[in-house]
This record gives structure tokens, C-alpha cells and sequence, in this order.
């Protein structure tokens, strides 16, 4: 009964998180915007800081934040295991392509967008395409959800992934679709609007200021994921994840539980798609594999699941050493050694090891959240199985 | 003990009656749906409705002795073998190797045959092994974990399968000649090839011989006895680990035998084609019943047949929406039947 | 008096099997009734059906004057049913008071966005539920647990949290599955005087399954009595201690009595 400092820490609120982020925020932007870019640097500095650490793969990794963080919200707050997330990053990126781009050139709607008025095809305004492509995302996350929640957790997590492989497929053969063009197909939809920060409009070589944008956007999705925990509906979310059955005895409507977490997760899918459509200035439908889907959930799982500092931690450690780290270790390694090994081709081996051993030895992950690490190492029978025994005894 | 039911019209709740009334309906207009577009294409190409079948029925083979690992790990530790359609893309690779390069063989004749005999001994040990491995040094340490760990360690496993594929193969896809032999015989206007005759002849046998050792040995009660309850099983003195890993074993070698089936009839090799196939297999498995070995193998034929139309008739969806068609009957079968065709409904006790 | 709670020829069936065989049962207002029983008489299957979790094959359950037979579970409880269980099911690993708020969840009206904007309006929700929570623990006897883990607690605590809990859900009725199960005598009569209490101080019913009968005894008004899905008896508990069927389905049948 020693344990009281465990559980208070758990309901004692981080509420500090925004002056050190903010900092570190800060910080980054200014290293990257201002810092390497000036003359007065000595020249190794800017080099090695572009071949390990160049602000579009920083960027990127931060898109990866903010997706591990919806998926965090559905895998470690909720508990239902999600292995076809990239449906929602393709939705969030093709809202983008769609409403912020010249792909409807047969249309010219214009809405607070950042081009020329006269440019055919739909440009609205890249906060609202943001916000747009949440809530469409959010809805599809419903529709999903709502026929297969009822499921057993590996079967909804089954379910899940036959999504993640349609939608993706959707779009791929999305140039004729029953007669539509709705996604170019292959071709993808290329030049994305570029995003309007308030005083100038961020293009393809703008990395600092859209550093700056995607930490806004992560920040965000710190702030409502902490909120929401500490809410009613996140300690839903802990009842549902800890003991279904008891929770809907105790009031708790499993199903809109789940299919709001299952919601959450898919904003932050859509605002992840959309940041992304931004960042590389186009939407290509083959990049959206279920590769993706499992990248996201190992670093959910590296970094701890249900603790978005861990999954923070994670995204941003697993997105570059797959987008960059490994590359510029391979080109180091090669250079120094005279070997010419091809080391972005053990990514597959990397993230497979990183879930077994994480599993095997550390299942909570490297920034545990206290229930989540109690919660992995019950070693006994959970009570549904004792139950089932004792009730077949019983009749 | 409570009595037997006296009165058997038990029918349900109004609000169980009205669910499974929009089941039945909901089966009826799928059914129907599927017999209508099967007798468009029939009437208008008869030939090809026949071949696509075929094609359809071969392919669902290497399913159903597939979705048997994973219906056989399932049923025994209520897990989704993530990696298990990986296995059978190192068992193709590895049969591949082995006929090819290791023993030589690259045609048809009594040579190749008696490699292709050696490679079918030779790749159900290799499948054998790797997923008993792969159980003693992953799985088993998590058997009391909470079921998302030992899902994510299957999903872990599946990509290391992956990348070994990857070194192994090459990243792309692999040609490879064969030893069984080709040629075609005509049923009136109705081409069949040798291959698929040969490929049934031999696989058929693996799944009788599969279904008596589960059924009819020793060790297969044992299995069924483990799979119901792990405890009661020790105490009658079962050994239950022992028991776990012959699961694993004989599901490797189904996957093993699935693989040198498919390297010798399609004749090429790729390191993610564990994958698709394993995800198509594993819909096979949920089609039929998971846990249920005959609902493994109808459903891999059913989805074989299905997937065989859709891709090669003139009014269908296409290759291209090959996955889709699978993966939105997996869904659909899984809302509306979670049990499968062959399946028992389980309720969750308190 | 005026039952709270009707169940009517209440029938389960599991596949060919009848677990529960045309039972009926009413819970009077404000009174403390017991469900008694050799193992595997279907008594918990009876509580299940109450609760929602299992669909009678026949009858039907009347809470107050409202059919509630095909209600969802999570609607059940909301509207006042409360049980525990068995083996005692807590939220391990949140807090005694986040499982009273767990409870309270369909009383609180706070909805996603209100939560990431922590109106004024959530806040004064959640300090309110907050107060109502501790109070309710005082009640309980395990005030001094806010903040700790539930499995952290003894077994004792786990228990009278249980209770706790299913109270935060405000319930008219409250189902107790063998509540007393593992408590030592001195520890059963504590319960016994925590039951009368908040029967005596609350507006609620309590139905118990108990193989206790000592408690039972001293607790209960009525005492109803199944044996393989059966009601075969019903009654003070001084009627049913006498009982003839009762005593033969927990001793059996006289040996002479048997063909």
C-alpha cells in the first residue's frame, strides 16, 4: 500500500508541457530558419547538420508525430489495435489534393486560397482544407468503425487493416473509379496549393517556416490529447481498455466510446494527410502501404503506448531513421569503409525488430506511462478467462 | 447440471429476431447478388467462366493450406499469426533455391520430379522449423501478455520474415523455371492445364493426411484438448508446450508444401508476396469458420473461386480490384457472420 | 409495498440447455432480498439477465413501470441498476476515484469539445463529480484511498470499493454477487451493518447472491431460493431455513427417497 506517489502522479496534470515546448520549439525553428543558413557558420556545421538532420526530414518526422498521435489515442488510450491507419493519411491527402489544388480544373472556386484568383480548379484555404480534411476523416473513421466495433479486438484489428488496403487501393485505381477521376490514379495530384502562414505563402523550400507550422499542429495535438484524458471520455477510454464488460456495466456505451476514440484518432489522421499533401507539395497514391500503417504502430509502441511524450519520442526516432538516419549512416559507413551496402533496404528488419523486442523485453515502451507499464506485466489469467472457468464449472 | 431445453422454440428477443432477420436478408440479396452476376457471366461466356474457375480453384488450394496454419495457431492460442503468410514467401523462395540451384533441376522429367519430391520433404521441414522457432523464441514468452502484445510481436515478426525475404530474393520479383509439367488438356472447348491437375493430386492428399492427424492421433487429441483449456490439459497430463509447438509445426509445413505449389505453378517468387497471399488466406480461414479445418479449406477455395472470376471475367471488377473484392467480403463476413460458413458462435462468459 | 424491480418468467437458454427456468422475482422498494442456491443454480446467469448482459430466451424485466428487457447494458445502469461481481472487477489501474467517475460517466454531460476547452461549465462538472465521488468513498469506508490504484487496495477495500462504485452510478436497485466471499466473521458483520446503513440512509433496494448464511439470514427481508434454474422456494428466511426441498437440494435426497 505504498504505492500512493504512483497513482498521484497519474491525476497530477502536466500542465508546464507548453513553456518547455514552446522553448524547444523555438529553438528548432530559429537553429533551422536562421542559424544554418547564415554565412558566418563555419561550413561543417551546415554540412553535417544537412546530411544528418535537414529540416525536411525533420518536418516529416513531425508529420509522423502527429499521425503516432492520433494512432496513439486509438491504440493506447482506447486499446483497440488499428493496423490500417494510412486509410486516414490518404483521405487527409487527397482532401488536400482536392480542395487545393487545379485537379477539378472544370471548376474555379476560390476560398480564401493562396493563388491567383484566376486559377481553375478548387483552392480554399489551407486551415480550413486542414479542418476539412479532420472531419472527413473523423467521419470516415465512424463509418469504419461503426459496422465492426461490435468485433473481437483482432478481429476489428483485421477489419481495420482490409481498410487500410481499400482506400489506399481506392485511390490508386482512383483515375476511374465508375467513370470519375477522383484521385489521377498513379499520376497523383501534383502541386499542392502552398500554405498560407499570414504574411507569406510557404512553398516547397519554405522547410523553416512549415517546421514552424507542423510544430503548431503537434502542439495541438498534445493539447487535445491531454485534455481529453483527463476527461470524461478518456477514462472511458482507460474502462473500455482495462475491462470492457465491467465498463458497460458501469454506464459506459462501449460502442460510442470506442467509435469517438476511433474519431479522435482519424482528425488527427486528416490534420497528418493534409500536413503532409503540404510538406512534399503533392499527393502520390503509392506511397500509402500498409508499411505505413505498421511504421506508425511501432513507434507508438517504441515510445510507450498511451503516453504522448513516449510516442513523441518514438515518431520522431523511428521517422528518421527510416527517412534519413539510415541513409546518411549508410552513405558514412560506405564512404569510410569502400563497401557499398544498401542500408534503407533493412528498414523492414529494424522496425520488425523493434516490435518483437520491445514486446519481449519492454513492453511498455522507452517513456512508459505508469497504468500502461502495470497493465503489460500482468503475468496471471485476466479475470475473463478465470470467470469462464468458474461459470463452466459451475452449470 | 441444468436440464435440457424442453421447450426448443428458443427464437431470441425481438431486438436478437430483428438482427438476425436483417442477417438473413442481408445473406440472401449477397447470395443472390453473387448466383446473378455468376449466371451473366456463364451465359455470356461459358469457356471462360469455366477457365477463370479453375484458375480461381488452384489458386484457393494454396489458400486453403494456408489459412490451415492459421486456423490451426488460432484455434490452439487464440492468435492471428501475422508472420505465417511471410513463411509461406520464404518456403516458396526456399523451394526455389533448392529445386533450382541446390539440386539442379529445370525441367520436367524424372529427374525434376524426383527433386520436386525431395524439395516437398525438404520445405515442410524448413516450414516446420521456422515457425516452431519462431514460436519458442517470440511467442511463447508473451502466452499470458495481453493479446495486443502478442499481435504486435506477430506483426514484428512478419516484417523481419519480410526483410529476410527481401536479402534473399531481391527486391524484385523472381523467375524461376519448373519441373512439373506443363501442357494443357481440352474438355470440349475448356482448357486445363497439367499444372492445376498435378497441383490438386498433390495437394489434396496433404489436407486428408493433415485432417487424419488432427483428428485421428494421439497428438491431434491432445491438440484439441489444449486448444479448449490449457490448465485442465495439464493436469490430464498433457504436455501443453509440447502440444503448442506440433500446431506450429504441422501449420509451417502446410505453408511450406503452399509454398512449393505456388513457386512451381506460377513460376516466379517475390519477397512481399507473403503479405497479400497470407492476408487472402487468413480471410479464408475467417470465411470458414476460424478454428474449423474444413471451413479453412472451403474457404480458401470459395475465395479462390471468387477472387479467379473477379479477376478473369469480362463483367467483373478487375484485377486491379482484386484486394478490394477479398478484403470487403473478409468485412463483410466478419459484421455480418463473425463466426465463418462453418464456424461455431462463442459468447463471452462472466 | 411497490417493487422496483419485476422480472417475470424470466427463462435463459444456452444452446439446448435452460439455465434459468421460468423464474419470477420482485424486489420491493427499499428492502434487502437474497438469492440463494447450490453452485451452478443459475444465480448469476439470473443477475446477468438484470443487468442486460444476457437476453432472456422468455420474459420479461419491469424496472419502476418501464419494460426494460431489450435494453443495452450501459442503458440498464444508467438508469439504476448497479451490480458487482464475483471476482471482483475494478478498474485495477485507475484510481478509487477515477472508478467512481467511470460510474458516473452517464451522469456527466461534458462532450469532446468541452473537455479540450475545459469550459467553465466541465470544470465545475468534474470538481462536482469530484466532491460527490469522495463523498460516496467516505460512505464506503475507503475515503483514504482517493488516489490510489484499485488493485493496490486490500481485499476488503476491493470490495466495499465495488460497492462504492456501483453506487456513484446512483442506482434504485443494487445487485451483489456474493459480496461477503473470502471476508472473514468479524469482517462480514462489518458488511452487514454497511448494508443495513445504506438501505436505511439511501432510497435503494438490494438483491444479494450469498452463500453466507449467516448473512443472509440476518440480512434479508425475503429469501428466494434456486436450485438448476429453478425457483423451488421462497420466504422469510425463517421459512426457507425450514424448508423441506431446500435442505434436500443442498443435501441431496435421502437415500431411501432415490429410484
Amino acid at each position: 500500500m505504498a504505492k500512493v506517489s504512483v497513482a498521484n502522479n497519474v491525476s497530477k496534470s502536466n500542465r508546464n508541457w507548453i513553456r518547455g515546448y514552446t522553448i524547444a520549439g523555438f529553438f528548432l525553428f530559429i537553429t533551422y530558419q536562421f542559424l544554418l543558413p547564415w554565412d558566418g557558420l563555419p561550413s561543417g556545421i551546415y554540412q553535417t547538420v544537412n546530411q544528418w538532420m535537414p529540416p525536411s526530414a525533420v518536418n516529416e518526422s513531425l508529420v509522423y508525430v502527429i499521425m503516432a498521435l492520433g494512432l496513439n489515442i486509438v491504440v493506447g488510450y482506447a486499446g483497440l489495435l488499428d493496423l490500417g491507419y494510412v486509410a486516414f493519411w490518404a483521405i487527409g491527402g487527397y482532401c488536400a489534393g482536392w480542395f487545393m489544388s487545379e485537379f477539378f480544373y472544370f471548376l474555379n472556386i476560390h476560398f480564401f486560397g493562396s493563388v491567383p484568383a484566376g486559377t481553375p480548379g478548387i483552392h480554399i484555404n489551407f486551415w480550413m482544407v486542414l479542418i476539412i480534411g479532420g472531419f472527413v476523416c473523423a467521419l470516415f473513421g465512424v463509418l469504419i468503425g461503426a459496422p465492426t466495433l461490435r468485433l473481437k479486438s483482432d478481429y476489428l484489428a483485421l477489419v481495420t487493416l482490409g481498410f487500410g488496403e481499400i482506400i489506399p487501393q481506392v485511390f490508386f485505381n482512383g483515375e476511374n473509379f465508375f467513370g470519375f477521376n477522383i484521385s489521377n490514379g498513379t499520376k497523383g495530384i501534383v502541386v499542392v496549393d502552398p500554405s498560407p502562414a499570414g504574411f507569406k505563402n510557404l512553398g516547397p523550400f519554405d522547410a523553416g517556416w512549415k517546421l514552424l507550422l507542423f510544430l503548431f499542429l503537434t502542439a495541438v495535438m498534445v493539447f487535445i490529447s491531454l485534455r481529453l484524458r483527463r476527461g470524461r471520455l478518456g477514462r472511458a477510454w482507460l474502462a473500455v481498455r482495462e475491462d470492457e464488460l465491467a465498463a458497460s456495466m458501469m454506464g459506459v456505451p462501449l460502442m460510442r466510446t470506442k467509435l469517438a476514440a476511433y474519431a479522435v484518432g482519424a482528425f488527427a489522421g486528416g490534420l497528418g494527410g493534409v500536413a503532409f499533401a503540404t510538406h512534399v507539395n503533392g499527393v502520390y497514391a503509392e506511397r500509402f502501404n500498409f508499411a505505413i500503417s505498421i511504421f506508425l504502430l511501432a513507434m507508438v509502441v517504441l515510445g510507450g503506448m498511451g503516453n504522448v511524450w513516449g510516442v513523441i519520442l518514438g515518431a520522431f526516432v523511428l521517422s528518421w531513421v527510416n527517412g534519413n538516419g539510415l541513409s546518411a549512416f549508410g552513405r558514412v559507413y560506405n564512404d569510410s569503409f569502400g563497401t557499398s551496402i544498401d542500408f534503407t533496404s533493412f528498414t523492414f528488419l529494424l522496425f520488425g525488430l523493434v516490435l518483437i523486442f520491445m514486446m519481449l523485453f519492454k513492453r511498455e515502451g522507452l517513456i512508459p506511462e505508469s497504468r500502461m507499464k502495470l497493465l503489460m506485466h500482468e503475468g496471471e489469467l485476466d479475470d475473463a478467462d478465470s470467470d469462464g472457468k468458474k461459470q463452466k464449472a459451475g452449470k | 447440471m441444468a436440464k435440457a431445453a424442453v421447450a426448443t422454440k428458443f427464437s431470441g428477443t425481438p431486438g436478437q429476431i430483428r438482427r438476425q432477420r436483417i442477417e438473413r436478408i442481408g445473406a440472401t440479396a449477397i447470395s443472390l447478388g453473387a448466383a446473378f452476376w455468376m449466371l451473366i457471366n456463364i451465359i455470356e461466356s461459358p469457356d471462360q467462366f469455366a477457365q477463370s474457375a479453375i484458375a480461381g480453384l488452384r489458386n484457393g488450394l494454396i489458400y486453403a493450406m494456408i489459412a490451415l496454419g492459421y486456423t490451426l495457431v488460432y484455434g490452439i492460442i487464440e492468435l492471428i499469426n501475422f508472420a505465417h503468410g511471410d513463411l509461406f514467401m520464404l518456403s516458396a523462395v526456399f523451394s526455389s533455391f533448392f529445386i533450382t540451384y541446390w539440386i539442379g533441376a529445370d525441367e520436367s522429367n524424372g529427374f525434376g520430379w524426383f527433386a520436386f519430391a525431395l524439395c516437398l520433404v525438404a520445405v515442410m521441414v524448413f516450414g516446420a522449423v521456422v515457425n516452431v522457432l519462431i514460436e519458442r523464441f517470440a511467442y511463447r514468452k508473451l502466452r499470458n501478455a495481453p493479446r495486443l502484445s502478442t499481435l504486435i510481436t506477430a506483426v514484428g515478426m512478419s516484417f523481419l520474415l519480410n526483410f529476410i525475404g527481401l536479402k534473399w530474393n531481391g527486391s524484385t520479383p523472381r523467375q524461376w523455371p519448373t519441373v512439373i509439367p506443363s501442357g494443357d488438356i481440352y474438355l470440349g472447348e475448356i482448357r486445363i492445364s497439367m499444372l492445376t491437375i498435378w497441383l490438386f493430386l498433390i495437394g489434396f492428399p496433404l489436407l486428408l493426411a493433415l485432417n487424419y492427424l488432427v483428428t485421428n492421433t494421439k497428438q491431434g487429441k491432445a491438440m484439441r484438448a489444449t486448444s479448449q483449456d490449457k490448465d485442465a490439459s495439464t493436469l490430464m497430463g498433457i504436455n501443453v508446450n509440447k502440444t503448442i509447438a506440433f500446431t506450429f509445426a504441422i501449420g509451417g509445413a502446410m505453408a511450406g508444401a503452399a509454398g512449393l505449389l505456388y513457386q512451381q505453378s506460377i513460376g516466379t517468387t517475390n519477397y512481399n508476396l507473403g503479405f497479400q497471399l497470407g492476408l487472402i488466406a487468413f480471410t479464408a480461414a475467417v470465411l470458414g469458420g476460424i478454428g474449423n479445418l474444413w471451413g479453412a479449406v472451403l474457404g480458401g477455395l470459395v475465395i479462390g473461386l471468387i477472387q479467379g472470376l473477379n479477376d478473369g471475367l469480362p463483367i467483373a471488377f478487375g484485377q486491379a480490384w482484386s484486394q478490394t473484392v477479398v478484403f470487403t467480403i473478409l468485412i463483410i463476413i466478419l459484421v455480418f457472420k463473425p463466426a465463418g460458413l462453418l464456424g461455431k458462435v462463442t459468447t463471452e462468459k462472466v | 409495498m411497490a417493487n422496483v424491480l419485476e422480472a417475470k418468467n424470466i427463462s435463459v437458454a444456452f444452446g439446448g440447455l435452460l439455465a434459468v427456468n421460468d423464474v419470477s422475482f420482485n424486489i420491493p422498494n427499499k428492502s434487502i432480498v437474497s438469492l440463494i442456491g447450490p453452485n451452478g443454480a443459475g444465480k448469476t446467469t439470473f443477475f446477468n439477465v438484470l443487468t442486460g448482459l444476457y437476453k432472456p430466451s422468455a420474459g420479461n424485466i419491469i424496472f419502476g413501470d418501464r419494460d426494460i428487457t431489450d435494453l443495452p447494458p450501459h442503458k440498464i445502469a444508467s438508469i439504476g441498476i448497479a451490480r458487482t461481481f464475483q471476482n471482483i472487477r475494478l478498474f485495477g489501474l485507475m484510481t478509487a476515484q477515477e472508478n467512481l467517475l467511470v460510474a458516473m460517466h452517464s451522469h456527466l454531460k461534458a462532450g469532446i469539445t468541452s473537455t479540450i476547452l475545459r469550459t467553465k461549465k466541465q470544470r465545475k462538472e468534474e470538481s462536482d463529480a469530484e466532491d460527490k465521488a469522495q463523498s460516496i468513498l467516505d460512505f464506503a469506508g475507503v475515503g483514504k484511498w482517493t488516489h490510489e490504484f484499485a488493485r493496490n487496495l486490500s481485499y476488503g477495500d476491493q470490495r466495499r470499493l465495488e460497492v462504492a462504485r456501483a453506487l456513484a452510478l446512483d442506482p434504485k436497485v443494487l445487485l451483489l454477487d456474493e459480496p461477503t466471499a473470502g471476508m472473514n466473521a468479524q469482517e462480514s458483520q462489518v458488511f452487514i451493518e454497511f448494508i443495513n446503513k445504506l438501505v436505511a440512509e439511501r432510497d435503494i433496494a438490494v438483491m444479494l447472491i450469498e452463500h453466507d448464511m449467516k448473512v443472509v439470514m440476518s440480512l434479508s427481508q425475503r429469501v428466494t431460493v434456486l436450485d438448476q434454474g429453478e425457483k423451488i422456494a421462497e420466504g422469510s428466511p425463517d421459512e426457507i431455513k425450514n424448508n423441506p426441498r431446500v435442505i434436500e437440494a443442498y443435501l441431496g435426497k435421502p437415500k431411501a427417497a432415490r429410484k
